[in-house]
């Protein structure tokens, strides 16, 4: 008993997470939950919902019926159930009985977010990424606040290389949560890859603001490390910021080998500079 | 750190102790209308008896309510990585390497070799 309220307490943490641990869940659903269902209480429902898109990624579609079944038993009418039917089609491949039952959803409650959600996803998972951005886009007309949604275009824009608006959607997802290191951190990156001293510029300060809002942000510092590397040796810049910017640079190096003092790795700028694409 | 039971039954004495002393100050106002005499203050034991009790429930209600909160909005993500947070359920596709991994024992799915 006391390793089932382990394993539940580690679900729970995942859910509150996104961490995306499916073969572990489906491990422990084969080993543990399965022949406990019952004694899940109040989670019972979630736990099924987690246990079954786990299957769904790991190609385990008996585990992901049964749970099916169980959710349907419990809630007979339900749309967040049928959703997840349509993902069980989705995973099988067949994307045109999906797309038919998430359109049926729409068709019952116009303002259900989570089957638009699901036909975009269908869309990117085809391959079709001008689409799904076009989709995004008008979905993003009606529910502004999604920050989810803003995220994912961000991600659709970068495999399209178009960083301008990719930069733009997480500006909105900035303008959503301030106090979110990653979302700095986020919008650094991209300004850091679009490149050009003005960018690579905007980039140092938002991962000092990163840094600023969390001291253990790694990748932070090592992205500070590196656009302040850019900027001292860049041939456009002036000596008095070329200055400036070495100091920063040598500070944030500094800073990542603080962080890793106790944890005996002793060559850390060699590793760093194993990191190096050039 | 959870409620104990000692930090719950201190908090009920707590109660318990400033009903009284409300208690004893209305019964203070009615002997002094029996005998017709003017209300200055009230008895300085009742005064004391509702300040402890106020401290006393005080130092209850904070074991009792559960731990503090970090007064840094950006404290709860401080452990947050960029991994998991780019991680969104409601946008998976399931289009991946996964049912090339899929579980070696088990059930009768197809193996793609």
């Amino acid at each position: 008993m006391a390793n089932l309220n382990s394993i539940l307490e580690r679900l729970r943490l995942w859910r509150e997470n996104n961490d995306r641990k499916s073969r572990k869940i489906v491990e422990y659903w084969i080993t543990e939950l399965e022949s406990n269902i019952q004694k899940l209480g109040r989670e019972k429902a979630l736990i099924l919902e987690q246990v079954c898109i786990a299957a769904l990624d790991c190609n385990e579609f008996t585990i992901a019926k049964k749970c099916l079944k169980e959710l349907h038993k419990d809630f007979p009418n339900s749309l967040r159930v049928r959703k997840y039917e349509a993902m069980l089609f989705e995973a099988q491949e067949k994307y045109e009985d999906a797309i038919k039952i998430l359109d049926d959803i729409i068709k019952v409650d116009e303002t259900n977010s989570g089957a638009k959600k699901r036909k975009i996803a269908i869309l990117k998972a085809q391959g079709k990424t001008v689409e799904a951005i076009k989709e995004l886009a008008d979905y993003l007309k009606i529910f502004m606040a999604d920050g989810e949604a803003w995220q994912e275009l961000s991600e659709l824009y970068i495999t399209e290389q178009d960083f301008q608006k990719a930069a733009f959607c997480v500006e909105e997802l900035i303008l959503h949560n301030p106090h979110n290191h990653l979302l700095h951190q986020r919008y650094a990156d991209i300004k850091y890859t679009q490149g050009g001293l003005e960018n690579i510029e905007l980039a140092r300060s938002y991962y000092c603001q990163a840094i600023k809002l969390n001291p253990k942000n790694v990748r932070a510092l090592y992205g500070l490390y590196i656009a302040t590397t850019a900027i001292a040796t860049s041939a456009k810049c002036s000596s008095q910021k070329k200055k400036e910017a070495q100091k920063l640079s040598e500070w944030a190096l500094n800073e990542i080998q603080n962080q890793y003092k106790h944890s005996n790795i002793d060559d850390i700028e060699d590793r760093l500079g194993a990191l190096q694409i050039n | 750190m959870p409620a104990t039971f000692l930090h719950r039954f201190v908090l009920s004495i707590g109660f318990l102790s400033l009903f009284h002393s409300a208690y004893s100050a209305a019964q203070h106002r009615s002997y002094l209308r029996l005998n017709e005499l003017d209300f200055t203050h009230l008895p300085l034991d009742i005064i004391i008896q509702a300040l402890i009790s106020l401290f006393v429930i005080m130092y209850g209600v904070m074991n009792v309510a559960g731990d503090f909160k970090e007064i840094k909005a950006s404290a709860e993500l401080e452990n947050k990585s960029w991994e998991t947070f780019r991680n969104i359920p409601s946008f998976y596709t399931f289009s991946h390497r996964g049912k090339f991994l899929a579980f070696p024992h088990q059930t009768g799915n197809k193996k793609h070799n």
